[in-house]
């Protein structure tokens, strides 16, 4: 059954709930929706899970409401967005911004909800009818999938509703949505499962689990002896040559035992000058106001429909249309969308943010004298601040000296794929520690790249900053947690922790991993991604995410809390992966790598990357 | 006396000449002339009138999320805060006479109260309402302020170092909301908390760099203690319970700023 459904505005009045309902709430299912989902551009996803609850919105954008609806997860509910949708309808025509009070609403709630209830019932009831039809015909639909490999997704979900449709020709569908939209969610259920099947099947090569990983390397020969490194210890990796002796190992690592090898080259503590992190950001007030006519040569790539579009765009909006539709809004937000991937933003995230403004503005009454264009370009502007402005203070000084305070080091961890500039932009960061007169140390924990060690001593050598190292091949959540033991002693402020590149595919370094963060709970894991990756970055982060919060073994699950991108010098303007990155995790961008030198750190201008991604 | 009458002689020869003059032109020219300059002179003088700075008569409610904003927002307008509310995702504006004031007689200035969403990522929002603003209530909860100490004090460092306020010494309320509970923190404490607070952020945040790019100005006196004695702006501490409709002193406080 339901459970409460709810009616408030945008700017937060709460302005009816169901009273027959009277059901409290367990904690605070609203409000984790609006900070965790509407707030965060997830507004075009289809519903949320909180506790034992599911909750479904809609938005009624011209008057500033949203309609939500609460009811138990385990309760397949097929009228909800039936009913939200007629709710919307019947409440925007009492609303008045003056009124506060709609007790006169109850009625009519009741009398919607019966209605909806029994259309879902006789809907349920003709499909168990046309069941055995449908269960022929829907194996059928497998068998061909499964040798299509799934590329035609959407038109088999298409097949599907045809035939589900021709079951239920009979039936009077009096809200046309409703229908479809239940429907859909049922026939998506069911059609989901298989196309992801397909789907994994598709992917072929990159399978689950190193295993795979390790076959499609190339190493034909000696497939099965990549069995044994899954034991608990990080043995000899073995990459082309099965036949490498473990003698061989010993030959290759050439750490000196003593540190230097004969002469000491005394290297002066380098002092470059201020970290960029300290500088003030100048970069070229352009004009604010939208050129909007550039926006008009640009689309030649298809004169003859953009042409109509835009000069029916310009009429409309000097007559001033009533309400804005899906279908005015998709060509400019397709459009939008294009021009936020070649800006190199991952393609799911643009789909899902164009879906989010979408969401937003539907139905919103067309100001006089704006262009459907321009409204969507402001709001797709707001969303993207609103995206990168981090949730949190990402103030690091401040949660360096609250550790100081309490007597221990602040501990930061460097995670990410391999070759992305993690041991660069940790001596960065120490760098820039050091300039505001805070004590660093270093740890190495990159037991497995020959020069590992030896690069974080050169750096910790030209910054005069203390290094822990324990060599190779040895466990880097020991290592890491001597470490942090050694800063404890001899009171050094932070503790950078380096530790091998890894990719988020890799099963065993990904436990590894979570084993160092679980081990020495670290302050800030940061993860270290660089601004060339494409759509990669969505993977990386969410199975980063995913692998440490199912790999986690004590209460409170650490995810990433910060990114640190780097090689931002090499890109000019295809900023996307900033985008990308911070809307799969949600974690701010601390840093960013601009150089090659210990100055070259700077902070996110939020103001710039959105003028240059919309541009 | 001959000289008075030489130049009387003169003006009346200039006189006639300047009549003629205007004689010679047509009619209609002329007073498109005369029309065209009054125009001119009407509309510099509105506009003169208009680029005046009236006084602005608007009030930030700024805060936290979930210290009670849009509660207090619609105390101070209605009286009463309705059913309840959730968090805000857009600001609420709106211009009225405050509401225990509609029974007073003659002519009370509306206010133009404006409650800033608390959520972090809307913080871009208070940016585009600073400019214009004339008072600034900061909204703490009472009730659960260790826990948001820091971030509560993060803003309204934030709020201090805008070069908005400090420009124009706009005044800031401290109002400590949710008074109504038994476990309501006393203002204070808070307000010693706050202090320590933000002279632990001067410290972090002004450390070595000169260029700041995080703050526009830093606040308090080299060397001492900060306390909000030190700002430029006027900070005073009040207690407020939105629930219950105490809000007297965050009604004097926009009252002693917005003048009739």
């Amino acid at each position: 059954m339901l459970e409460q459904l709810l009616i408030f505005t945008r700017g937060g009045l709460i302005l009816w709930t169901c009273k027959e309902i009277g059901n409290a709430l367990k904690g605070s299912p609203i409000d984790t929706l609006i900070r965790s989902c509407l707030l965060e551009e997830r507004s075009g996803e289809v519903s949320f899970n909180y506790g034992a609850y599911t909750l479904k919105w809609t938005f009624h954008n011209d008057l500033g409401l949203v309609f939500v609806a609460v009811y138990q997860k385990i309760l397949q509910l097929l009228y909800v967005d039936d009913l939200l949708s007629i709710v919307k309808q019947s409440f925007s025509e009492m609303y008045d911004p003056k009124r506060m009070r709609y007790d006169d609403f109850d009625e009519t709630f009741r009398q919607l909800r019966v209605e909806a209830e029994a259309r879902a019932e006789e809907m349920k009831r003709t499909k168990q009818v046309a069941k055995p039809l449908n269960g022929v015909k829907k194996q059928g639909q497998v068998s061909k999938e499964e040798t299509k490999k799934s590329n035609g997704e959407k038109k088999d979900d298409g097949d599907k509703v045809s035939v589900l449709s021709n079951g239920n020709h009979k039936m009077e569908d009096d809200v046309a949505n409703g229908k479809e939209n239940s429907a859909d969610n049922n026939i998506n259920s069911v059609g989901v499962d298989v196309s992801k099947l397909a789907k994994l099947r598709s992917k072929g090569v990159r399978g689950r689990g190193g295993l795979r990983k390790a076959d499609s390397l190339g190493s034909n020969k000696g497939s099965s002896k990549v069995e044994p490194p899954k034991k608990a210890t990080k043995k000899n990796r073995v990459w082309d040559d099965a036949a490498a002796a473990p003698k061989q190992e010993e030959k290759l690592d050439f750490t000196d035992e003593n540190g230097d090898n004969g002469h000491v080259d005394v290297v002066a503590a380098a002092d470059q000058g201020e970290s960029m992190m300290d500088k003030e950001e100048v970069f070229s007030s352009d004009s604010e106001s939208e050129d909007d006519d550039d926006d008009e040569p640009r689309s030649d790539e298809k004169p003859e429909a953009k042409k109509k579009g835009w000069f029916s765009s310009v009429f409309q909006s000097i007559t001033g249309k009533a309400n804005l539709e899906r279908t005015d809004l998709e060509p400019a937000l397709k459009a939008l969308k294009e021009r936020l991937m070649t800006k190199n933003v991952a393609e799911e995230i643009a789909e899902k943010l164009c879906e989010s403004v979408e969401a937003s503005l539907e139905g919103k009454k067309l100001a006089s004298f704006t262009r459907i264009s321009s409204t969507v370009q402001g709001a797709m502007e707001d969303a993207l601040i609103r995206i990168l402005t981090p949730r949190r203070s990402i103030d690091i000084m401040r949660d360096v000296h609250a550790a100081k305070e309490q007597r221990r080091p602040y501990v930061v961890v460097f995670v990410g794929v391999n070759g992305v500039g993690k041991s660069t932009n940790l001596a960065k960061v120490a760098y820039w520690l050091q300039q505001h007169k805070v004590s660093v140390m270093m740890a190495a924990c990159d037991t497995f790249r020959s020069g590992a060690v030896e690069q974080l001593r050169t750096h910790a050598r030209r910054l005069q900053i203390p290094i822990f190292e324990k060599g190779y091949e040895k466990d880097p959540a020991v290592v890491a947690k001597e470490a942090i033991q050694e800063a404890t002693r001899n009171g050094s402020d932070v503790v950078l922790v380096d530790t091998a590149g890894r990719m988020q595919d890799n099963e065993p370094l990904m436990r590894a991993l979570s084993k160092l963060i679980n081990l020495n709970k670290p302050d800030l894991v940061l993860f270290v991604g660089e601004a060339l990756v494409g759509n990669d970055a969505v993977d990386q982060l969410s199975k980063f995410n995913q692998k440490l919060s199912d790999l986690s073994t004590s209460g409170n699950t650490r995810l990433i809390d910060g990114i640190l991108l780097t090689k931002f010098d090499t890109i000019d303007d295809k900023v996307g992966a900033a985008l990308s990155m911070v809307y799969i995790s949600g974690a701010p961008v601390m840093f960013v790598g601009c150089g090659q030198s210990y100055t070259d750190l700077k902070k996110l201008n939020v103001k710039a990357i959105v003028k240059t991604l919309l541009k | 006396m001959e000289n008075l009458e030489d130049l009387k002689m003169m003006a009346e020869q200039w006189s006639n000449q300047g009549i003629e003059y205007l004689q010679k032109i047509p009619q209609d020219q002329l007073y498109a002339a005369v029309g065209v300059l009054l125009f001119t002179t009407v509309l510099l003088l509105l506009s003169i009138r208009l680029v005046r700075r009236t006084k602005s008569n608007t009030v930030l409610l700024s805060g936290l999320s979930g210290s009670g904003k849009t509660v207090l927002f619609y105390q101070l307008r209605d009286g009463s805060s309705h059913q309840g509310t959730v968090t805000s995702m857009e600001p609420n504006e709106g211009t009225f006479v405050l509401h225990s004031e509609n029974a007073k007689k003659g002519k009370v200035k509306p206010v133009h109260l404006v409650d800033v969403p608390g959520h972090s990522r809307l913080r871009p929002k208070l940016e585009e309402f600073l400019p214009q603003a004339a008072a600034i209530v900061f909204v703490v909860d009472a009730l659960e302020f260790l826990p948001n100490c820091r971030a509560a004090s993060e803003y309204l460092y934030d709020i201090l170092t805008n070069a908005n306020v400090v420009k124009k010494k706009i005044p800031v309320l401290l109002c400590c909301n949710k008074t109504d509970k038994l476990t309501a923190h006393t203002k204070e404490f808070i307000r010693k908390q706050m202090e320590k607070e933000i002279e632990k952020l001067r410290a972090s945040r002004s450390a070595v760099s000169t260029a700041d790019i995080a703050n526009d100005y830093t606040i308090g006196i080299e060397g001492e203690v900060f306390s909000f004695s030190h700002c430029c702006n006027k900070v005073t501490v009040a207690e407020a319970s939105g629930l219950n409709g105490e809000t007297v002193q965050v009604q004097d406080f926009i009252r002693e700023y917005i003048k009739p």
